[in-house]
């Protein structure tokens, strides 16, 4: 084992979940790896588990089988941090209190008590990920790298798609780019499809919904762009009805991204709720709980502007 | 002690100044310095006017709404949300900044005036506990308008709380009882059913639904078809924020999306989930629709919402109110610490901050406030109400 095998392996990742038979995060299927941890605090985030990057914990109270019957969780606590509510004699987390030590997870017999992330190791991964070897090879698929935002983990990110790469396996990463260059350009040397986001082309905007404005993003993908000409970049937008749901923020993407010939595509992600419970196992709030549903016809619209721009047949001659 | 500090956190209730009163008083006759904190902690923590605010009587006795130095729920000195040099959005912890500015302040003691509310949980509370862990010597007053914080059987603001509800119950009673409709009230109570209940009976409400017990519409319908049949005209049916149905947890109607965004603590690494989102009127809305399907057609559904929170204070929680500050500022010229103020007559208390953490105090089922609310012919949503019911 060289030293830099060695170094690879000591390293560890935070790593929230390990999806398989993705299709839609990059090219063939797939198995999606989400870290933890994310440099941004989108308000329409559907992964609120994500953003942190320790484990953390997390609470169901309808799981929960009350004080009478149990109550072990509020005996191993060691912050106060659990309570009870004498109301319906459940447990109540004081998120205020909760130092995420999670000593009350395995105490938990109806795990309304759980942990969202572990640690592990590369070789772990790529163990669960080369259980679908077959499948990669049938479609040309492999490993997909996403968070949180993987390349806040370079090192680690780096050395994984590395690893994975020595393995015959294809490389993907999603990013939202709001990272230092040199992570990022240490975690793309190791990537060959770089699924990025443009979530708010308009500085104040941006920083409004996501928390900080886009100007490192831009001058990261623009250098990305340039510095990796060989590898295959594809823009994405998460369509929030209201916020960027405008063909003019699809035009200007266009623009930004139509001179490099290694943008080959534009794709737009419907907005959608499917976190919404996941913010109450955590104690958060979810601001945009009361937004509508993306209408079918702006996504049709804003998606035949791509369609053109890309040169590609309108949707109702495919 | 030379100087010491109060400061609100978040949830208004009325007669606050009281409080600033009453430790002010203390203050000056035991020869200490009391100042008030801006904005909870905001003002330490944060640009703009000066964070230690000099009080005087003539201003805290002459009146007015509010708590004079202000209250801020949002700002938690452990969790503080910034862009680092890098560009990253990260959480900070700021309290050692915020201990050590006390202490160039000059301060030695902290009387924290704390929630639990409906809408920021036990937030201030706990922010207190963990500033206390820290070393601040910190002695708290309970303020609620549900009256659920554990080992504080009268927390300050309730009773004022409690008589603007009973007497908003009243009139919305009488209205809707000449006009031959029902009114279904939502009050404040998330967590327990104190409010509701007691202010239930003062009102002469027909049925009180409460988080201690589940309801079912059926037998709530067949408890007022009950009290029309022996020649009644029901005409009040309040409803806690909390009460939910044996038929499981509604499905929440969304919250107003304004009301959302504006919410304390609405800010997705810190809060109190469920809690943050301000929900008023979901609960008595899902009871309306429930009568209304059960075929109690002429429904008049309204929430008070934050309405009770404001106006003037009963002349109980003017006198628990002084009693509350000064007995908090003896508390911390006598060396206490991490404890919080508790009138359990005829003794002013002092009891741990980790009782009001353990448990959120709600109506015992075996009480006499309930029993004797069953007893008196008040339709609770369950079964044994409706038998109970003439």
């Amino acid at each position: 084992m060289s030293l830099h095998t060695e170094q690879a392996a000591r390293l560890i990742g935070r790593v929230l979940n390990i999806q398989h038979f993705c299709t839609n995060d990059g090219p063939g299927i797939r198995t999606t790896v989400f870290l933890k941890g994310c440099s941004l605090r989108c308000k329409w985030c559907c992964n609120p588990e994500s953003i942190h990057p320790k484990p953390e914990l997390a609470y169901d109270p309808k799981k929960c089988i009350g004080e009478a019957a149990c109550g072990a969780c509020l005996k191993v606590c060691p912050e106060t941090a659990i309570h009870v509510n004498e109301a319906d004699g459940k447990v109540g987390i004081n998120w205020d209190l909760c130092t995420n030590c999670n000593q009350c997870v395995p105490v938990c017999p109806a795990e309304a008590l759980t942990t969202f992330g572990q640690e592990m190791t590369i070789e772990q991964i790529l163990a669960e990920v080369e259980q679908d070897s077959s499948f990669y090879a049938e479609s040309g698929g492999g490993l997909t790298l996403s968070g949180g935002e993987c390349t806040l983990e370079p090192e680690f990110s780096a050395a994984l798609l590395a690893a994975a790469r020595s393995r015959g396996l294809n490389t993907a990463i999603e990013t939202a780019g709001n990272v230092p260059w040199h992570f990022f350009e240490q975690v793309l040397q190791h990537t060959d499809t770089v699924l990025h986001d443009h979530k708010h082309f308009d500085p104040v905007q941006h920083k409004h919904w996501v928390g900080v404005d886009n100007h490192r993003i831009q001058a990261n993908y623009r250098r990305a762009y340039e510095t990796f000409p060989d590898k295959t970049f594809i823009a994405r937008t998460p369509v929030i009805p209201g916020v960027n749901d405008t063909e003019a923020h699809v035009r200007a993407v266009l623009d930004f991204i139509r001179p490099y010939k290694n943008v080959v595509d534009y794709q737009l992600l419907p907005y959608h709720r499917y976190g919404q419970s996941k913010y109450d196992f955590l104690g958060r709030v979810y601001e945009l709980r009361d937004f509508p549903s993306l209408p079918g016809a702006t996504l049709k619209h804003l998606q035949s502007i791509i369609d053109q721009a890309f040169g590609r047949a309108p949707p109702a001659a495919r | 002690m030379k100087r010491i500090a109060i400061n609100f956190g978040g949830g208004l209730v009325p007669g606050m100044r009281e409080l600033l009163a009453g430790a002010l008083r203390a203050a000056q006759s035991s020869g200490c310095e009391l100042v008030g904190l801006r904005d909870g902690y905001d003002g330490l923590l944060q640009d703009g006017p000066p964070g230690v605010v000099p009080l005087t009587l003539h201003e805290v006795e002459s009146g007015g709404p509010g708590c004079l130095i202000g209250a801020a729920p949002r700002i938690d000195p452990f969790r503080v949300r910034r862009v680092d040099a890098d560009g990253l959005i990260e959480e900070v912890d700021r309290s050692a900044e915020l201990l050590q500015r006390l202490q160039q302040a000059g301060i030695d003691g902290m009387v924290s005036v704390v929630g639990a509310s409906a809408v920021t949980g036990l937030h201030a509370l706990s922010v207190a506990y963990k500033l206390h862990r820290r070393g601040l010597r910190t002695v708290c007053i309970a303020k609620s308008v549900e009256n659920e914080v554990a080992g504080v059987p009268l927390a300050f603001g309730y009773d004022s709380v409690l008589a603007h509800v009973a007497e908003s119950l009243q009139r919305i009673r009488d209205g809707a009882r000449d006009v031959g409709r029902l009114a279904v009230v939502e009050v404040p109570g998330r967590n327990a059913g104190w409010l509701a209940l007691q202010a239930g009976i003062a009102a002469q409400a027909d049925a009180v639904l409460i988080p201690e017990i589940r309801y079912d519409a059926t037998a709530l319908a067949a408890a007022l078809d009950a009290a029309v049949q022996a020649g009644r005209r029901p005409a009040l049916v309040v409803v806690a924020e909390g009460a939910r149905s044996v038929a499981g947890d509604i499905a929440m109607p969304a919250a107003d999306p304004l009301r959302a965004s504006l919410a304390p603590n609405a800010d997705v690494a810190f809060g109190q989930g469920e809690h943050v989102i301000d929900l008023a009127g979901t609960a008595g809305k899902a009871v309306a629709a429930a009568l209304q399907r059960a075929g109690q057609r002429d429904l008049l559904p309204m929430t008070l919402g934050l309405l009770p929170r404001g106006g003037p204070p009963t002349a109980l929680d003017r006198q628990l109110g002084r009693l509350y500050g000064a007995g908090a500022v003896q508390a911390l010229r006598e060396g206490a610490d991490g404890v919080l103020m508790s009138w359990q007559p005829p003794r002013l208390c002092r009891v741990p901050i980790t009782e009001a953490l353990q448990r959120v105090r709600a109506l015992p089922l075996d009480g006499d406030l309930l029993l004797g609310a069953r007893s008196l012919g008040f339709a609770l949503g369950d079964a044994a109400a409706s038998r109970a019911a003439p």
